[in-house]
Parts: structure tokens; C-alpha cells; sequence
């Protein structure tokens, strides 16, 4: 399975996005997701010429935080149409809109700030808004803070089962050495609670996003099931 | 005290462990022994931890490269891998880790995954965002020194 991670690149992270690239191609990762895409390559080599040097697919993604839904709102409008992926950072304020949101991909980490419920579930599973797992917090806290973590994680997965909403999972790295392999992702998995091939169909969800998103903005495409081809010719 | 017979002995796998740092990263074996002893007990609570009764056989890690071969009880490698992931510092220092493979022997695993991780390292300045700065630099990979502490870049991000 072709298995992605979402990663937070320099300058919000510690390492760029090649070296992201060059270290996930490494681990064995078909393709990484750049979630803070418009920062990470405004200065620097291009998105193509990173996927073609390491040979993995690099996505471009947006990530929308802050408080206010209707700023965050207008940003996914302005967003939608030039990145691949759009992914909302989960908080007390924006949960509920990102689920709500069609035009929303991922809502990463919602139970960090916020929390969710069976009325969230079912609207996210409504309009395709995949739930994060988010593992990072399992592989770099300890203590009490891990406690919760692992607490939350069980709360979102039960509420996902149920529902059967749209999930993806990622260890959320900001640099090259917080990234794991998809192995040892699914050997945590397993130690936590969670299936195996439940969490490969996570880190491999990023992959089917993209490829989904790709062809949805590409210039044939023009609603599901339509699309521009050849005509055929009239006699 | 006298070996067991063959057949009461623990049958044992070998991890072998790409351990990665930043270039100022400073720690040795006990180091990396502890730190693999605190996350198999911190995942694995204490039945789990001794069930897979961790043990750093050889580390070998300069310059923030290098291999580590890990024991494990046979049967454990996928909750000792899980663990292993959890090692996210050794020390003060960030670590990545991989589980490179599992042999049944150390002479197999030092000899099939040895060599992988060596590589020369070279100080130098590189320029990066507008700046020259000092940066080490290990084939592909290139570590900058920069004022908010290290970034991680290879050599498409950087020029001489």
C-alpha cells in the first residue's frame, strides 16, 4: 500500500521539505504531504524538482488555524483552488466548521484543542472530512500528557468506528528525525489499540486524497462522474 | 554458573537500529540503553518491558550516524519496534530512529546493515535563505547551523 505522512516543513519546522522528501523516501514512504506548502517552498527548490530528485511524490497542502471560523472560512475559499490538499488544525472554534466544510480534506489533531462528538462524526463523514490520528503526541510526550494523548486517540477511534467516518493517520514529524517508519507506525499501532491495516489505510488515505484532488482540479475534470475528453467527430 | 541447555535458552532476534541526531548530538551506549529501557516501560509497562527485555549489544554512532544492534526476545520484535519508535531523545538530544531489519544472529546483523550508516562527514559553509552559515554535510544530507539552533536541508536547499 502506498503509504504518505503529513509533514510540517521549514520554516515551520526544523527541516525542509526535501529533506523531509530525501528522508521519507528512505523509510519507505511513497509520498509526502506538506501541510504548510505555501511557506515551505517560497523560498527554495521547487515541489517537481523535490519529488523527481528522491523519486516520491510531494503534495502540496495548505494547513487553516486561528480562532475565528469566518477567517478561516474565507481562507479555504482562497485555498481550495491552488493546493492539493486543505487541512484545518483541530481547536474548540474551528472543529465543528471543518466538519461542516465539504470543501475541507483533512481536520488534523482535533482532539489536541477540542474535542468530538457524534454530531461532529456524522457531518465529517457527510461532507468527506477525514479525522486525524494524530500519533506524535504518543511517540514524543510522556507522562501525563501521553496519558491523554492515548486517551484521546481511543475516544476519536471508537467514535470513528461507530460512525464510520473517514480517517487519516500521521505521526505529524516538524523534522527529519521526528519522522518513523510506516513499520514502526503500524507496530505502535498495533500496541495502542489500533488494527494494522487500519492504520496503513490511514497513512495510505493522504496518498488517495491527493490522487482524488489532483484529478478533481485537473483542467478535464468537471463534476464526479464528468469529465472534458475527446468528442467524437460528427458525420 | 553453568550455560542452560540448548533448549532452555531464549531464542533472541537482533534489531538493528539506524540511529540519526543532530551533528552536536553527544550520547553514548548506556545513554541509548536507558532511553530504550524508559520507552519499552513507558509503552510496554513493566511485564511488557521485561518480556522484551531490551539490550543495546553495540552502538556505534559518531557525528549524529550511525547503528545500533538492540537484543529482543523472539516473538517480541514488533512490540520492541514499537517501543524503539518511541525513542524520541536520547538525553537532550533528538534522535530519529529506524528499524533498519531483524536477524537471528548479531555476526548477521552487524555484517548485513554495518555498513549503511557510515558515512564521512565535512564541515563547511553553505549558503541558505539569503545567508552564509556553517553546516555539516554527509553526502545528500546537509545540517545548518543556524541562530534558532540546527535545520535540517540536503544539498538541492543549499549552495556553495
Amino acid at each position: 500500500m502506498d503509504v504518505y505522512e503529513a509533514v510540517r516543513a521549514y520554516p515551520d519546522g526544523e527541516s525542509t521539505a526535501a529533506r523531509f522528501a530525501l528522508t521519507a523516501a528512505e523509510y519507505d514512504f511513497s509520498g509526502i504531504v506538506v501541510r504548510n506548502s505555501p511557506a515551505a517552498f517560497d523560498d527554495g527548490p521547487e515541489r517537481g524538482e523535490i519529488a523527481d530528485e528522491y523519486d516520491i511524490d510531494v503534495v502540496d497542502a495548505v494547513e487553516i488555524g486561528g480562532e475565528s471560523r469566518s477567517a478561516a472560512s474565507a481562507r479555504v475559499k482562497e485555498h481550495r483552488e491552488e493546493h492539493t490538499l486543505v487541512v484545518v488544525e483541530g481547536s474548540d472554534a474551528l472543529n465543528r466548521f471543518a466538519c461542516e466544510e465539504p470543501r475541507v480534506d483533512v481536520l488534523a489533531r482535533p482532539m489536541a484543542d477540542g474535542d468530538v462528538n457524534h454530531v461532529l462524526a456524522r457531518a465529517a463523514k457527510r461532507n468527506g472530512v477525514r479525522f486525524e490520528f494524530d500519533f506524535g503526541r504518543v511517540l514524543r510526550t510522556s507522562g501525563g500528557r501521553r496519558v491523554q494523548a492515548l486517551g484521546d486517540l481511543r475516544k476519536l477511534r471508537e467514535i470513528v468506528a461507530y460512525y464510520d467516518a473517514p480517517y487519516v493517520v500521521s505521526a505529524s514529524p516538524e523534522s527529519h528525525l521526528e519522522l518513523r517508519a510506516p513499520r514502526e507506525l503500524l507496530a505502535l499501532g498495533d500496541v495502542i489499540g489500533f488494527d494494522r491495516e487500519a492504520v496503513a489505510r490511514g497513512l495510505a488515505e493522504w496518498g488517495r486524497l491527493a490522487a482524488r484532488n489532483r484529478e478533481r482540479l485537473s483542467e478535464s475534470f468537471i463534476g464526479p462522474g464528468v469529465r472534458r475528453g475527446r468528442y467524437e467527430e460528427d458525420d | 554458573m553453568k550455560h542452560l541447555p540448548k533448549h532452555l535458552r531464549p531464542r533472541r532476534r537482533y534489531l538493528a537500529v539506524g540511529v540519526e541526531s543532530w551533528p552536536d548530538g553527544d550520547f553514548g551506549t548506556r545513554d541509548f540503553q536507558r532511553e530504550c529501557w524508559y520507552a519499552a516501560q513507558n509503552l510496554l509497562g513493566d511485564p511488557g518491558s521485561a518480556d522484551a527485555d531490551l539490550s543495546v549489544i553495540d552502538f556505534d554512532v559518531d557525528d549524529g550516524s550511525g547503528l545500533a544492534v538492540v537484543r529482543v526476545r523472539h516473538g517480541e520484535v514488533e512490540r520492541a519496534r514499537a517501543a524503539i519508535a518511541c525513542v524520541d531523545t536520547v538525553g537532550d538530544a533528538p534522535v530519529g530512529i529506524r528499524v533498519l531489519g531483524v536477524s537471528g544472529t548479531i555476526r548477521a546483523c552487524e555484517e548485513r546493515y554495518k555498513g549503511r550508516a557510515a558515512r564521512e562527514s565535512a564541515e563547511r559553509n553553505v549558503a541558505f535563505a539569503d545567508a552564509r552559515r556553517p553546516a555539516t554535510v554527509r553526502g545528500d544530507r546537509v545540517e545548518i547551523d543556524s541562530e534558532s539552533g540546527f535545520v535540517g536541508a540536503t544539498t538541492l536547499d543549499t549552495s556553495d
